[in-house]
Formats: C-alpha cells, sequence, structure tokens
C-alpha cells in the first residue's frame, strides 16, 4: 500500500533533518575513506609540560582577566593564590622567551605565554 | 526570561535564569579548551574553528551545518540564546553575528563574557551537558549583515564608514599580525584606504565590560565617524570586528552596518588591491579595477 504524503507544512521540516543526517553520515564515510586511502595520523604525544601546574595557572589566571591583562597588585594576588611569594614571580618576565611582559602598569601575556597556555590546556586534555 | 531579550544580559541576571527551561547557554572561546577549565552550568562549548565556519572553504557554515549545530545545543524556535566567552567575547560575538545573518533572533551576549562571571564570583562547572537533538529553526542566509571587499570599495566611495578594529600597529602597517597569531598572517601589511581607526578595545571599560552607549557614541564622534550612516567593519579574520559590529548595530542600533569577514587576511593578500601604510587613512585610488566594473 502506498503511504499517504504528509502534509507539505510537516514534511519539509522532516526532508531537511534527513537531509541533514544524510550529509552528516556522508563526512562521516569521507573521513573513514580518506584514513582508508592516507593511513592512520600518527599519534602526537601531547606536548611535555616543563613546569609545575602552577606556573600555568598563574599564567592562566592572566589570560581569564582578558586583552587588557593585570595591574601588578593582581598579579601579586594571582601568585598568590598559587603559592607564589611575590618575589618569586619575577622569573615569569624574565630571557628571551619570558611569559609576560610588562606595559607600563599592566602585566600582558607574550606570545611565549600564549603559547605555554596552549601547552598546559592541551595535556590536561590528554 | 522576559519577551524582551538582548543584546545583553549581565552575569548576575544570567545566573538568576540559568535554570529557565528555554535557555540556551553557549560559550565561544578564542581557546576552546578554556572550557574544560570550567564553565557557566549547562553550557555547550561551541568551537569556532569547527562549529562557526566551513571546514573545507574560507566561508561561513553552510545552513544544513548550522541546523545540525543548532539542533545538537538544543536551540528550538523558542530559545533564548546567550553566547559569552574569552577574551572580551571577540568569538561569542562572531557567534553572535552568524546566528543573526541565519536568522536567530533572540540573542543576547553576556556583557563582561567568560572574564565577567569569573570575577563575579559566579560558580564554575565541570559538567559537560549532552548533546540535544532539537527542531531547530531552519537557517536562511541574510546576506545584508555581511560585507564583501567590492562592498567596501563601494561604501568607501558612497562616504560611509569602514571602519578598522585592529591595533593601532596593524593599522598603521608595522605588523601584519600580533605576536602570536602567525597563522593569521596576510602578504601585506598596512590599512584599506579610507578605513578609520577605531580599535575595538575602545567599546570595552575598565570592568571588561562594554561601555554604555553614551559613552560609545562620544568614541565615534571622536574618531569622525558618523552614526547616520551605513558601516562596515573589518580586522584580520573577522571576528574582533564582528565585537564592533556588534557595537555599532546591536547596542547604539545604526541601521546598515555589516561585517568584512574576509577583513585583513584577504584585503592584504590579494593582487593589486590598495593599501595604505601610515597613521593617516588615505584614499581610494581612481579605480580599484579588479573590484569594480571599468
Amino acid at each position: 500500500m502506498i503511504p499517504e504524503p504528509p502534509s507539505p507544512d510537516g514534511a519539509i521540516p522532516a526532508i531537511r533533518e534527513e537531509l541533514a543526517r544524510v550529509r552528516a553520515a556522508m563526512q562521516r564515510i569521507e573521513a573513514a575513506l580518506t584514513l582508508l586511502e592516507n593511513g592512520p595520523e600518527p599519534e602526537r604525544p601531547a606536548r611535555a609540560r616543563t613546569r609545575p601546574d602552577r606556573y600555568y595557572l598563574v599564567l592562566l589566571g592572566v589570560y581569564e582577566r582578558g586583552r587588557q591583562g593585570v595591574d601588578s597588585e593582581q598579579f601579586g594576588r594571582l601568585g598568590a593564590e598559587h603559592g607564589y611569594d611575590r618575589r618569586g614571580l619575577g622569573g615569569y618576565f624574565v630571557g628571551a622567551r619570558a611569559s609576560l611582559r610588562r606595559d607600563g602598569d599592566r602585566i600582558h601575556l607574550t606570545a611565549e605565554g600564549l603559547a605555554l597556555i596552549d601547552e598546559y590546556l592541551e595535556a590536561a586534555q590528554a | 526570561m522576559s519577551r524582551a531579550f538582548g543584546p545583553l544580559i549581565s552575569p548576575a541576571q544570567l545566573a538568576e535564569h540559568l535554570d529557565d527551561p528555554n535557555l540556551v547557554v553557549l560559550e565561544v572561546n578564542e581557546r576552546p579548551l578554556v572550557y574544560n577549565q570550567g564553565h557557566i552550568r549547562g553550557a555547550h562549548n561551541v568551537d569556532w574553528h569547527v562549529d562557526l565556519q566551513d571546514p573545507v572553504l574560507r566561508d561561513v557554515p553552510g545552513a544544513a551545518a548550522l541546523r545540525a549545530l543548532w539542533s545538537r545545543v538544543g536551540i528550538t524556535r523558542a530559545s533564548d540564546v546567550v553566547l559569552y566567552g574569552d577574551q572580551h567575547n571577540w568569538y561569542a560575538a562572531y557567534g553572535y553575528w552568524l546566528f543573526r545573518m541565519f536568522g536567530l533572533k533572540r540573542l543576547a551576549i553576556l556583557d563582561g563574557g567568560r572574564q565577567a562571571w569569573l570575577q563575579a564570583d559566579l560558580p564554575k562547572d565541570r559538567d559537560i551537558p549532552a548533546a540535544v537533538s532539537s527542531t531547530p529553526p531552519n537557517p536562511k542566509l541574510d546576506p545584508s549583515l555581511r560585507a564583501s571587499a567590492r562592498d567596501v570599495v563601494a561604501l568607501v566611495r558612497a562616504g560611509g564608514n569602514l571602519v578598522d578594529v585592529r591595533s593601532a600597529a596593524e593599522y598603521r602597517g608595522d605588523i601584519i599580525a600580533e605576536p602570536g597569531y602567525l597563522q593569521e598572517g596576510a602578504q601585506r601589511a598596512g590599512h584599506i584606504p579610507g578605513a578609520t581607526h577605531f580599535p575595538w578595545e575602545l567599546a570595552i571599560a575598565d570592568d571588561g565590560r562594554f561601555q554604555g552607549p553614551d559613552r560609545l557614541r562620544e568614541l565615534l564622534r571622536g574618531r569622525g565617524l558618523d552614526e547616520g550612516a551605513p558601516a562596515i567593519s573589518y580586522c584580520r579574520i573577522g571576528e574582533r570586528s564582528a565585537h564592533t559590529w556588534f557595537v555599532l548595530s546591536e547596542l547604539l542600533g545604526m541601521r546598515d552596518v555589516r561585517n568584512y569577514d574576509g577583513s585583513w587576511s584577504e584585503w592584504g593578500s590579494m593582487v593589486g588591491l590598495p593599501v595604505v601604510k601610515g597613521p593617516e587613512a588615505g584614499a581610494l585610488p581612481g579605480s580599484v579595477p579588479s573590484l569594480e566594473a571599468a
């Protein structure tokens, strides 16, 4: 028996949904085929963390305060939250690969600092 | 949530309405993994690299992909959708612009973003909400919110506001991209002739929230921008300019505001397009053959 055709009002969303499912299935098949053709990607080990967690957490704290960075007072508090003595925070600013820099009275992440945050987040994810 | 909704919601208001059945909260970060460090209860993580772009073309996602995303995060016709994220909502604003362009009406940005939620000491949650399978509205692209390079030239010729929201160093052409963003490069540094420099962060107050409308208007006037004229914003890849689009269109209610999402990574790489270096806006040459009919 031929089923009763649905009303156009109900049919269009149902067809669209079905189409989205078919497209998603095609993408999965395409990805699986690519994998078969090229072989599996070599497994990338999570980047090793080279510093204690609290070092990264201070950087993450600066990141979480946005693009305007933090002032010295906020930075001192952030360090203290993670067990750093104020005088022990100077290391963040030292060397060619310093993770933080001072712009007047504000403290900002450097590109190296951002890379360290990525390193921490990726390792936490693994 | 009352029927009046958006374009901004404060952390306190959001906290109060977290259990509303029609509320959908989405976190959109520059660094999507930050979500795993704790997020607003019930918020879904939307990865802008994966969910808010076409996976192959440099383009916004297609309607089917967007509909699948909306279904996954539980958006229906009745939803109130709140977007928030890190970096003062850069990517949340991009999501807002994209969703608006595809027809969602009840949208809001969390004022101050992730930063404001944390600073208000509101609770963070680590539970990841399960994917939903809702029946969302059908996304339908409204091209009037988006500008192409051709639109940019036409706007400058007509005396509209072309707004460059990047840093001063990028505008002057001292650098192509800020340190840490080398993947967002272009072949040339500088700005589009006729562009006014209005860095995105002017719209942000010291506490990380948006400036009020009066202050925003004062800032616009201070840069010589005309609130009554059409505007196009651009940055490097279209996310900071979505933030400024949000300010001009949604907070100030300016008409005919578009985001040039191709932005500098497109303009600064296209052969033969005019570029100005230095602090002056400059002017378009008599013709831009690749973008204007002879």
